[in-house]
């Protein structure tokens, strides 16, 4: 913890960074919430632990840039992939940035539970970055945990041996507790439009009201945009208060980009992105 | 707003299954309709003057016209609008005929049908804007890509209307396959003495700027405004202070260079002009095999020449030109019949033995053979021991009309090149033999088919129908084995020599120039035109034009006349200061756009930019796309990419598609 704040409080004294965002304390103690500091005194506040699941470079794009100095970020290995997916998409530039990268040792997918093999999210059981593979300081130990066996790809199998209307009739059951509160929206680093196409009113291309109808175009239309473009960070399924399982739609679409194109996003920041590349050696079969 | 409705018979096209006066009638009652009627024949006189009478009667503001397509009437029912006071762009066509009457038989739910498109196209026009027409300013400078002669033809005419033209050939003379050519068909005269007069008119005409040695390395920009980089180039002799006296060359110590304007049956010094009237006739150094380039040593050259123009470090240079529109010129090669297949259409001809027997040569090497200024100086005798051939055979389409071996298409000038070759060679050795293995003999053109005639009746060439299996050398013969088909009989032929009329293919780096220019090409590698038939020189791309056997296979009076079409067509663009265009083009804005830039990814027009959006103390805001107007096609893609729906397309934008949409929706 020491070798964190360290670092931030360094950045910050130098000048480097401008502000850090990285996690601190709720008040009960229990759990972490994101915190931006911008006086070393403030870096004393930042902590990292398991119950740091968010992922802070959905601020990247929300906060206004700094004229002077970067933007500090406090990131794990599944976080900087969200970095480099910002600047494959034009949104920052690599020295805007100043990556604090921490070596992560899992988060909890119920931050109120204990962390354990039993409590982990899907991104945590299938890490492959536990060390941040991009970061201008990197701190912490990433020490191995115990992976179950994933759940999601399970449930995964499962929609894919289904026809299409049984899997109709899921996403129908799923999508009809959607409330539109667009929390999935909010806490996404990818979905930084300054308009969302669902808020434009002329014309009105998504019903806004929380029908079957509209929440099937909102939710399917999302699913769509962030195509070849999720980085899986799973904080719009965590966000979500009605629980309906976004990451089976946008791992399967991160799958499709994988499987077609051999494509991950958010991996190289000289890569072009997917989307809106073309390449004459891209898999065609699906032209009929 | 008040909108009018006409709705057109087409004559019977549209008034036999559709029923006009009840559409008229029907449409009159929607909201916003303040004038409906039918007639026979919109497009004609007196049916433009019933919408202009209707425009001032009624004080229409916008109006809907039932009939044809709007690639027929469009424009005549715009002028029309635009006569009467309301803007071009406050009229929609529906298509009545081609996407109703025409396709349906049956009445009510064909007039139901109808009733229903006009009522889409309706809702559209009421959120129609005024719009004008584009104008971007014209570049008048056209640049020519290939001296051959159809870049010269080109680069002469456009010159001659008064414009500059810069003409860039990547040889280091200008002339092309024409300088190459013996005599010319149907008429048998010299091919340099035609041509040459007119590379001296190049070089000398005011109007053009030649870069001999030279290629277009990049094409930026649009119609009217293109900004073309060209590499020039390093020859190693200084252009602007040579004569073209030849010293260096006659001095030259390395004197077995391949000569490529010989065909390779010749040598020439490491110091060369490709032949003697050269167009500019300034030297260039060979730095493959000149020994300056290996080991620093010799440099005879420079030591010869008066004018100290000799630079052996001189290194390729870049200049770029502004142009209003390109001519693309850059011609054709031959079928590679012995090399390595350089694609996977070509498989080769390894039965023939070329490149393995001397005697058996290619169309061009002939017409080096033949020529007064060729390696033999004109007479016909054959490569490996210089005898004069008394017996010949000529196999024509080899690689042409061949799907197994070559391509599909016919390559067209072989009949007559090989109809020539036979006659010439009838001229020069009066006791020879001359066969021709042929599929068709394809001679249309004025005097084509009496040429072919001429030779087999006049000068007695034997022609076989039937085609070749092989050819082996025995005893100092060349043993031709094929068939005759009319005779039903296989035939061979003990031949001196034999003559193969190879395809003509696509240059190999023209797909790589297509792509450069953005201008579409076919699976041959040929530069692909807009309309077969109505726009056969211009390409989709706007202000680039197409000359010559870039195109596909053609002789030379076809390379003249198509040279001088695109030359015209380049001088009705030069022939206004602004170029107008329709104003359908995407918008971005500004307020939403997160400046993501997948619009500018997927713009197959490179019409998207980028735009820093700035406070007024300086400060960067954003960055944001922003749509050239000049370049955009109005496609539309980027307004579907777009995640946040920040592009519009100016003309069909999201809220009319949206109430189009929303006008059916009552259908259901």
């Amino acid at each position: 913890m020491q070798e964190l704040i360290q670092a931030a409080q360094a950045a910050l004294t130098s000048k480097e960074a401008a502000f850090i965002i990285g996690y601190a304390l709720t008040p009960d103690g229990k759990k972490t919430r994101p915190f931006i500091a911008r006086t070393p005194d403030e870096a004393a506040k930042l902590v990292f632990n398991h119950t740091c699941a968010h992922n802070l470079a959905v601020y990247l794009t929300r906060i206004a840039k700094p004229k002077e100095g970067k933007m500090g970020i406090v990131a794990k290995g599944c976080d900087t992939r969200a970095i480099v997916a910002l600047i494959q998409e034009n949104k920052i530039t690599r020295d805007q940035v100043y990556i604090i990268g921490v070596n992560c040792s899992g988060v909890t997918a119920d931050v109120t539970l204990p962390f354990g093999a039993d409590n982990l999210p899907s991104k945590c059981i299938m890490c492959q970055v536990q060390v941040p593979p991009v970061s201008d300081v990197l701190v912490g130990t990433a020490a191995p945990y115990d992976k179950p066996k994933d759940a999601v790809t399970e449930r995964m199998q499962l929609l894919e041996a289904m026809n299409e209307h049984e899997r109709f009739a899921f996403w129908a059951s799923e999508f009809e507790k959607c409330i539109k509160c667009y929390a999935c929206r909010q806490t996404c680093p990818m979905c930084y439009c300054e308009q969302c196409i669902v808020d434009k009113t002329v014309p009105r291309w998504i019903e806004s009201s929380a029908s079957l109808r509209g929440n099937f175009s909102w939710n399917m239309i999302r699913a769509f945009h962030l195509a070849g473009r999720c980085i899986g960070c799973g904080e719009c399924e965590r966000a979500c208060p009605m629980d309906i399982p976004l990451m089976l739609l946008n791992r399967k679409m991160g799958m499709v980009a994988m499987q077609q194109f051999n494509y991950r996003h958010g991996v190289n920041p000289e890569e072009p992105t997917l989307v809106g590349s073309y390449n004459m050696q891209d898999n065609n079969e699906f032209f009929k | 707003m008040k909108i009018g409705v006409f709705i057109c018979y087409c004559g019977e096209n549209i008034g036999r299954t559709v029923d006009c006066a009840a559409v008229a009638k029907a449409t009159a009652m929607l909201p916003g309709v303040a004038h409906s009627e039918d007639y026979k024949y919109m497009c004609s006189d007196p049916g433009q003057n019933l919408i202009k009478q209707a425009i001032l009667d009624k004080k229409l503001d916008a109006i809907v016209v039932g009939s044809c397509s709007p690639h027929m009437h469009e424009k005549t029912f715009r002028k029309a609008a635009a006569a009467a006071g309301v803007n071009p762009y406050m009229v929609e066509i529906v298509n009545l005929r081609e996407h109703c009457s025409w396709i349906h038989d049956d009445i009510p739910s064909a007039t139901k049908k109808a009733i229903d498109l006009m009522r889409i196209a309706i809702e559209k026009v009421k959120r129609n804007d005024p719009l004008t027409p584009i104008r971007v300013p014209v570049t008048k400078r056209a640049l020519v890509i290939g001296g051959g002669i159809s870049g010269i033809q080109a680069a002469l005419d456009v010159a001659n209307a008064g414009y500059e033209v810069v003409l860039v050939e990547k040889e280091p003379s200008i002339g092309g396959h024409m300088s190459q050519l013996s005599e010319t068909f149907p008429t048998l005269d010299c091919s340099q003495c035609i041509l040459t007069p007119r590379m001296v008119e190049v070089y000398q005409h005011p109007k053009i700027k030649l870069y001999a040695y030279s290629e277009v390395s990049n094409v930026e920009g649009f119609i009217g405004n293109f900004s073309v980089t060209i590499r020039r180039k390093a020859r190693g002799v200084r252009d602007e202070v040579c004569t073209g006296c030849g010293l260096c060359v006659q001095k030259c110590p390395i004197k077995k260079a391949q000569n490529s304007f010989e065909e390779g049956m010749a040598i020439r010094p490491a110091m060369y002009v490709p032949f003697p009237q050269a167009v500019p006739n300034i030297p260039v150094i060979d730095r493959e095999v000149c020994t300056y380039y290996k080991n620093g040593k010799c440099q005879m050259c420079k030591k010869v020449c008066g004018r100290d123009a000799i630079d052996f470090e001189q290194q390729d240079t870049f200049v770029t030109e502004a142009i209003g529109a390109i001519i693309v010129a850059t011609g054709y090669k031959l079928y590679t019949i012995d090399k390595k297949p350089e694609n996977s259409l070509i498989k080769g001809y390894g039965e023939y033995g070329y490149g393995m027997y001397k005697d058996v040569v290619n169309g061009l090497q002939f017409e080096r053979i033949a020529s007064a200024s060729g390696p033999t100086n004109g007479e016909i005798l054959r490569p490996s021991d210089k005898s004069e051939p008394k017996k010949i055979v000529f196999i024509q389409c080899v690689g042409s009309r061949d799907e197994a071996k070559g391509f599909t298409y016919c390559s067209k000038i072989c009949c007559m090149y090989t109809a020539k070759h036979a006659m010439l060679y009838k001229h020069k050795v009066h006791d020879g033999e001359a066969y021709v293995f042929y599929m068709d003999i394809r001679s249309g053109g004025k005097m084509y088919e009496e040429f072919v005639r001429r030779a087999i009746e006049e000068d007695g060439v034997k022609y076989i129908r039937g085609r070749v299996s092989k050819i082996y050398e025995d005893d100092g013969k060349l043993v031709v084995k094929g068939e005759d088909t009319i005779a039903g009989m296989p035939v061979t032929i003990n031949a001196d020599m034999v003559v193969l009329a190879t395809a003509m293919i696509a240059q190999s780096e023209a797909p790589q120039l297509a792509q450069m220019l953005g201008v579409p090409y076919d699976t041959y590698g040929f530069l692909q035109e807009v309309h077969p038939k109505l726009r056969p020189v211009e390409t989709s791309t706007g202000g680039i034009f197409l000359a010559g056997a870039c195109h596909s296979p053609r002789d030379i009076p076809e390379c003249v006349a198509m040279a001088s079409a695109a030359a015209a067509k380049t001088m009705v663009l030069f022939g206004s200061d602004m170029l107008e265009r329709e104003p359908v083009v995407a918008k971005v804005h500004a307020d939403t756009c997160a400046g993501c830039f997948y619009c500018q990814k997927v713009c197959a027009y490179s019409a998207i930019e980028r735009k820093e959006i700035r406070n007024r103390q300086g400060e960067l805001i954003k960055t944001i796309a922003y749509v050239n107007e000049g370049l955009c096609q109005g496609c539309g893609t980027c307004n579907a990419t777009c995640p946040s729906k920040s592009v519009e397309l100016i003309g069909f934008n999201d809220e009319q598609i949206f109430n189009e949409i929303l006008a059916l929706d009552e259908v259901f």
